[in-house]
């Protein structure tokens, strides 16, 4: 009980005496906790969801078998008459869109009369009679149809309308939002082109899932090595979920790098709990001399502060969670639109805030604000009692020892700048993660030696320049350099990300609209309008480019045929087209020191490939590699002649020209067809041309600029969710000047109250705090410039690169970080408004005469 | 004309029970030169008085001129111009900003009046109170009695007609404390100041040409000691 009573005498009584303050730290270690929470909620929801969609009505199968293009489906026949104890299960999967809502929708094809879980889409309606309807279909709730209804649906480049023969409940695992339509496998192959061949065939062995003794891998590895052998070439048995599994690998490191960013907000955070706890530790320095007089001992001293701490870190991190809850609902909507054109088609999930997150962003709090406390609660616990009670202890200064940090900053720096040249672990940039802190942390340690070089070189000139505010603000920044440079280091780390993402996505921006000034080239493109997997537009029917082909005003087409395949364990997307086309046109650009027109010569003579240079640093290939690619009639070995740019997929991209690669190939996957109209010809006459010769299709038609456009603006959508933390981190930033600041006031109150007798009006005291907050808001900027520099470099040449294997040339977009610098300089001057209000509202008498 | 008028001053600060008086119709005219001692028990009205006498703060009821200006008739701005040119205040404590150096203490009156020249009156200023070879340390390198010289500096660097002191040497030693009021005998002398000195020691009125003696609030006597050179 009594220590109940030490707690609320001497930590809450002491925040509760000073709200405004508590209540800006409050703030800032909940938003920083918040952004944390709402990230990881959000991407939780927008990336779940593609697991149940997919993986919808699967069995525990233990593996699968796929091809290239699909397996024949008498394979399926001849798997079926094996003496195994082994089920083989067929499936068909296709993304449609539902034409009533717009919605993409997940199509698969079961065996419905043999697959064991054909009970739980076809329970309600109970006779199987319905399947001899061709366009049977059993749907979720979520299309609000009933038995009996037609369902329009568009498949690929084609209106397709089913009928509902019944709707089923999916398990608790999925959303209610999904939508699924579950058919037979022969319908699924007729609506989706594919006849006589499956998507997959999934393999259950029910002794398997339960024994793990010696013996049964064994026969495992025998039955593994019977289905094999029954496998015709260009199919192969991989481990159940393989290709999932790899998708939420790469999805997984895209949201390590949102949870980094996220932390940023954190980081600023605890830089501000810091600066806290030391004004505390300031302020009740004459308080600790009286309470160690009275008994307390050194580590009684030091967990005041720590609790104080905690205290801010426990509230903070409860609000914060919650708050995090509301800011992961509009998150996940940014999020879902990245997921989906970048990983895996999927409509996002439910953002739940489970009492685990809550407890997570409570400890997290915690964790955060007690580990940025322990230097100053450790420098209460030195305070003799004598010192801090004498008179004159309020003046105390804490010592910055600006030579050790200077000292400690280089070799951060000089090791984080080390740690850029090491390789990623497992795909993941984690020795980036490291050198991206260690340069923040070195570039705090060095402030101090910034804010004293920066006193020297103006201190005599401040006055005379600025005016006897400018100069009380600059020795006042100067003579409590541990808070200013506490401050100034949590502002350049907000400023200095904010740059560095702005750099990041600015050169990357760029870069692309470089691409597509080489990429888009054609003046039309068509695609099927069917919702595409990524990397993968659903195919167009090849009657339809012949069509187009002989349109008087079209010069000549190329059609993209693209086909899904794993290599290496890692999806990946290999697409021929025609090589001279290519050429001609100049659709592809290569990595420097590559010769472009000898390179896609040389395509068309052999069995020779491009890779993209996402595909090339993933594989780990080079121009000269050799390597197998798993195609419909067996694997084939190809020589990599080049590496191009790349930027519209992160899996990668081979490419092989159609001469040598369509006789591998049963069925023309068109994905996308090129059309150069005619010298002279109106685009948008081409246009209203080809819309009319593919009027009896479901495609889209695209101008060369719509396109650009229209990729810029994804573009441009996936990145508002970094520009909407970096906002936060800044907004973070900004609250901490806010509260230094007005600590500032408090503690300085006598000084203020001094010019006050000395004759400074008002408006000079306000001018002074005005003067801090720009002064510290400027170092603030140049030094978050400097470290924005260092880290767009990083985040360019090492994070981006090992994460998503994209090289983008260095652009500098200085009319966004003016607007930026500008903008936070600007709010970094608002946030002085409360303080400098507050300090013309102290009682000089009754402060000058506390003495 | 005198340099600070106060006519029947009250002044009461109210708590919730009920107003406390802490200065009652005090009345007084002090003339340029003249050194006043305030001397009474702590809590008898003396820093109320300097500071209605400062215009830091207003009566409740009576009137105070300083310089011929009527304080409860100046707003914010006419108020600090008043102190900016008329007064000068010294306190126990000395108050010197830590974070700059003497030269840069001293001058600083100036540079908040925009006055001209204020580096050199600052240096005159100090050399005025013999603190020249200390002008460009910080404050927190002198002693008490350096601090408080570099004080009264500051305080008379804009030329005040009126220079008010708070417990000038309750810090300091005898020595010291009275090379202080040596100082504020100069000034009364040297530059024709009003000062007010609040004390509670009957020694240092020695120096002084009236002292007020004062109780709870209200002025129990008045006496003019004889000055002992």
């Amino acid at each position: 009980m009594s220590r109940l009573i030490l707690f609320h005498r001497l930590i809450l009584r002491p925040l509760l005496a000073q709200p405004s303050r508590a209540l800006l730290t409050l703030v800032a270690v909940a938003l920083g906790v918040a952004v944390v929470i709402a990230i990881d909620l959000a991407g939780f929801a927008a990336a779940g969801s593609f697991r149940s969609s997919m993986e919808s009505l699967s069995g525990k199968a233990q593996w699968e078998i796929v091809g290239t293009g699909g397996i024949p489906e008498a394979t399926l026949g001849k798997l079926a008459t094996l003496p195994e104890n082994a089920s083989f299960e067929p499936r068909m999967e296709e993304f449609v869109t539902d034409e009533a809502s717009g919605a993409t929708a997940t199509l698969i094809g079961l065996d419905l009369v043999a697959n064991p879980r054909r009970s739980t889409v076809t329970k309600d309606s109970g006779s199987i009679d319905q399947l001899d309807d061709l366009r049977a279909a059993y749907v979720t709730p979520a299309f609000g149809r009933k038995v009996g209804d037609l369902l329009p649906v568009i498949v690929q480049d084609r209106q397709e309308t089913l009928k509902v023969a019944g709707i089923f409940q999916l398990d608790s695992d999925t959303s209610s939002q999904d939508r699924l339509i579950v058919v037979d496998i022969p319908v699924a192959q007729e609506l989706t082109g594919r006849v006589g061949r499956l998507d997959r065939i999934e393999v259950s062995v029910p002794s398997f899932s339960q024994a793990s003794d010696a013996g049964a891998a064994l026969a495992e590895q025998e039955l593994l090595r019977v289905i094999e052998g029954e496998l015709p070439a260009g199919t192969q048995v991989r481990p159940f979920g393989a290709r999932t599994d790899a998708n939420r690998r790469m999805l997984e490191a895209f949201r390590w790098n949102l949870r980094v960013l996220s932390g940023v907000a954190l980081v600023v955070g605890a830089f501000l709990i810091y600066n806290t706890i030391s004004v505390s530790v300031v302020r009740r320095r004459g308080e600790i001399g009286v309470l160690r007089a009275l008994g307390v001992t050194r580590a009684g001293a030091q967990a005041i502060f720590l609790l104080e701490a905690a205290t801010f870190g426990a509230i903070g991190g409860f609000i914060g969670s919650w708050l995090g809850y509301g800011m992961a609902h509009v998150a996940v909507q940014l999020l879902a639109a990245t997921v989906s054109s970048l990983y895996v088609t999927s409509s996002p999930g439910e953002v739940l805030l489970s009492s685990g997150y809550l407890l997570v962003g409570v400890l997290l709090g915690c964790a955060v604000a007690t580990v940025a406390a322990l230097a100053p609660a450790r420098e209460a616990g030195s305070i003799a009692p004598v010192e801090a009670m004498a008179r004159g202890g309020r003046d105390y200064a804490v010592r910055v020892h600006t030579g050790r940090s200077a000292i400690w900053a280089c070799l951060l720096l000089i090791v984080g700048a080390g740690l850029c040249y090491l390789p990623p672990i497992q795909g993941t940039p984690v020795f980036g993660y490291v050198a991206t802190l260690l340069l923040i942390l070195g570039t705090a340690l060095l402030a101090p030696a910034v804010l004293t070089l920066a006193h020297r070189l103006t201190e005599k000139r401040v006055q005379h320049v600025l005016g006897v505010e400018a100069l009380l603000a600059a020795r006042n920044i100067f003579g409590s350099l541990r808070r200013s440079t506490v401050l100034v280091a949590a502002l350049a780390t907000a400023v200095a990300m904010m740059a560095s993402v702005g750099i990041m996505v600015g050169s990357f921006r760029q870069t692309v609209l470089v691409w597509m000034d080489n990429q888009i080239q054609a003046d039309l493109y068509i695609r099927a309008a069917a919702p595409a997997e990524p990397g993968v537009n659903p195919p167009i029917d090849p009657e339809v480019a012949a069509r187009i082909r002989t349109l008087p005003m079209v010069a000549e087409i190329d059609r993209l045929r693209t086909y899904p395949l794993m290599l290496h364990g890692k999806p990946t997307t290999f697409s021929y087209a025609d090589a001279a086309v290519m050429e001609r046109r100049g659709r592809v650009s290569f990595l420097p020191g590559q010769n472009r027109e000898s390179i896609l010569e040389q395509m068309a003579r052999g069995a020779y490939v491009v890779v993209s240079e996402p595909f090339s640093q993933k594989h780990g290939v080079s121009v000269g590699s050799r390597m197998e690619l798993p195609l419909p009639d067996g694997d084939f070995p190809v020589t990599v002649i080049g590496v191009f740019n790349d930027y519209a997929s992160e899996r990668g991209t081979i490419y092989g020209d159609e001469r040598v690669f369509a006789k591998h190939f049963t069925r023309e996957n068109i994905t996308g067809i090129a059309v150069y109209l005619k010298d002279g010809v109106d685009i948008e006459e081409g246009r209203l041309a080809v819309q009319q010769a593919t009027a009896n299709r479901r495609v889209m038609i695209s101008t060369n600029r719509s396109l650009r456009e229209s990729a810029i603006r994804i573009f441009d959508q996936t990145f508002a969710i970094t520009w909407a933390l970096e906002g936060v981190a800044i907004f973070v930033a900004v609250l901490g000047m806010a509260g230094a600041l007005l600590a500032m006031v408090m503690d300085r109150r006598r000084e203020l109250s001094m010019l006050r007798f000395l004759g400074a009006s008002q408006r000079q005291i306000q001018g002074l705090l005005y003067w801090e907050a720009a002064l510290l808001g400027m170092l603030s900027n140049l030094l978050g410039l400097a470290l924005g520099l260092a880290l767009s470099l990083v985040l360019i040449y090492v994070i981006n690169r090992q994460s998503f294997g994209w090289t983008f040339q260095f652009h500098w977009p200085g009319s966004l970080l003016l607007a930026a610098i500008s903008l936070i300089y600007v709010c970094t001057l608002a946030a002085a408004w409360f303080p400098a209000r507050a300090a013309t509202r102290l009682n000089p008498i009754e402060v000058i005469h506390e003495e | 004309m005198s340099t600070l008028r106060m006519h029947s001053v009250t002044k009461l600060y109210r708590s919730q029970e009920a107003d406390v008086p802490a200065l009652r119709e005090f009345s007084g005219e002090f003339q340029p030169g003249e050194f006043v001692a305030l001397v009474g028990r702590s809590g008898c009205g003396k820093t109320t008085l300097l500071n209605l006498a400062g215009a830091m703060d207003f009566p409740t009821t009576g009137e105070v001129w300083i310089a011929g200006q009527h304080t409860s008739k100046l707003d914010d701005v006419g108020l600090t111009q008043l102190r900016r040119t008329q007064v000068g205040f010294i306190f126990q404590f000395f108050q010197l900003l830590p974070t700059l150096s003497v030269v840069e203490n001293v001058e600083l009156p100036l540079l908040l009046s925009g006055a001209a020249k204020a580096r050199e009156r600052a240096l005159a200023q100090l050399d005025w109170v013999e603190m020249l070879p200390y002008a460009h340390r910080m404050t927190h390198q002198l002693s008490g009695g350096q601090m408080q010289r570099v004080a009264i500096a500051r305080a008379l660097v804009h030329r005040p007609q009126l220079l008010l002191a708070d417990e000038p040497i309750g810090n300091l030693d005898t020595t010291t404390g009275n090379l202080v009021l040596q100082l504020l005998r100069r000034a009364a002398d040297e530059q024709g100041a009003t000062v007010l000195m609040a004390t509670h020691s009957q020694e240092s009125t020695a120096h002084v040409d009236t002292v007020i003696h004062l109780r709870d609030g209200q002025v129990e006597g008045i006496s003019r000691p004889v000055c002992p050179a």
